[in-house]
């Protein structure tokens, strides 16, 4: 009787996923936990890290069928696996976005591409430790601080790196706050990040209206593959900018954005499962994204300081960085680090122009990297 | 068609080759911004108009 007892217990146990927990399951709860912790105690970019770190948990616990098709968790992947949700988010942030600041600087644009060394520099140490070149063009392009640029170029060009990838890119740029500042501070005097710079130009509703229309207009043109991604940011941006659909800019920039940024968060946190997770790969790729990060922030900065020795008015190096992406943190950087050395200096209006201009640099890198792939 | 091989030297060609291809586009999407001001000598916006006639 007691031994029948015994082996139903057993039975139910074996049921559930007590039996199959290994220390993997632990860690990769343990990084769930402490993300959760980040993002509600230290409010640190709440907004990626919470549904990150719950979905991180959830599918970590043995027995959790949430990936598994019927389970929500599988359809929020389907939709990044698809190439659903990154466009959908780019429509939200383009409805979101006034790109005055880019139109008003049209030469601080360069800016956007001069912060893109760390995309090659990871890709040509990627080939090195032996990832294959496709692999290594997805790992790159972490280093353009574009979370659903770095997504659409990963399922097109190496999809099972997607979970070490997103986590990277995500990570990285919600830790830009620390990765950023010394770098920036090594590579300038204190004489430069203290330069003020004028005043931007107004820049009228007609530029606005049509600026969205004629970029979707060339990276169609030009760029197809990267094309579905910059087409639905500005299709966002003209909602924003016609001001005659301030409701479907409303909802495109808050209701729609905030259910892609849900359905993202938690698809990204299902495939941190500890049996694909845990590898060698894993530490490269994130070491990698480290890596570009730091070049692509460094070479932003060397890239404004070039400029400065040909332009008659000056403009604050520190702008370079923000060249690198990751709208508007690396902007938010800029203005940081320069109000620090001189209270008095106001960079963030100044640094958007090439934040916004990395946008279309990480697009631009991503799309001619697909086409040289021979990728579609 | 000719394609990147899989190799170091094809990492480094494919670096270059997309690092200065960036930089060329992006001077002209710069170009584009530089002349996108002549447009107001052609036409302008009656933003006011545009809020009221909105939603």
């Amino acid at each position: 009787m007691l031994e029948q007892i015994i082996s139903l217990f057993k039975v139910l146990l074996g049921q559930t996923g007590i039996g199959h927990l290994w220390w993997g399951n632990v860690l990769m709860i343990g990084i769930g936990t402490v993300m959760v912790f980040l993002a509600i105690v230290k409010r640190y970019e709440p907004f990626l890290l919470l549904g990150i770190g719950f979905a991180c948990i959830v599918v970590n616990i043995p027995g959790s069928d949430l990936i598994l098709p019927g389970g929500l968790f599988h359809y929020a992947h389907q939709g990044v696996a698809l190439l659903i949700v990154p466009p959908l988010i780019f429509l939200g942030v383009g409805a979101m976005t006034d790109f005055g600041p880019m139109i008003a600087s049209p030469k601080l644009v360069l800016l956007g591409a001069g912060a893109h060394l760390g995309i090659f520099v990871a890709l040509i140490l990627a080939k090195v430790i032996g990832f294959s070149i496709t692999e290594a063009g997805a790992i790159g392009i972490i280093g353009g601080a574009d979370g659903p640029m770095a997504i659409f170029v990963t399922m097109k060009l190496a999809p099972h790196l997607l979970p070490q990838i997103s986590v990277a890119a995500y990570s990285y740029m919600a830790l830009m706050p620390l990765i950023q500042p010394p770098v920036m501070r090594l590579l300038t005097t204190k004489a430069e990040r203290q330069i003020s710079m004028g005043k931007i130009r107004e820049v009228s509703r007609l530029e606005k209206v049509l600026f969205p229309i004629v970029i979707a207009s060339l990276v169609n043109l030009f760029f197809p593959p990267v094309a579905p991604l910059v087409t639905m940011l500005m299709l966002g941006n003209l909602l924003r900018e016609s001001l005659v659909v301030g409701h479907l800019a409303e909802t495109a920039g808050g209701s729609v954005l905030a259910i892609m940024t849900l359905i993202l968060t938690t698809a990204i946190g299902s495939t941190m499962r500890a049996e694909t997770f845990l590898t060698v790969q894993t530490l490269q790729i994130v070491g990698l994204g480290l890596v570009a990060f730091v070049f692509g922030t460094g070479s932003g900065v060397v890239t404004a300081k070039i400029m400065n020795l040909f332009l008659k008015e000056k403009i604050n190096p520190l702008i370079g960085s923000a060249g690198i992406a990751s709208v508007p943190i690396a902007a938010r950087v800029s203005h940081i680090v320069a109000h620090q050395e001189n209270p008095k200096n106001y960079l963030i209006y100044h640094a958007m122009g090439p934040n916004l201009a990395g946008v279309f640099g990480t697009a631009i890198s991503g799309g001619i990297l697909l086409a040289l792939l021979g990728v579609k | 068609m000719i394609t990147i091989p899989d190799s170091i030297t094809g990492a480094v060609i494919l670096s270059i080759i997309d690092f200065l291809l960036s930089f060329f586009i992006i001077t002209g999407i710069g170009v584009i911004l530089a002349v996108l001001p002549v447009v107001n000598r052609i036409w302008k916006i009656d933003e006011a108009k545009l809020r009221r006639g909105g939603h």
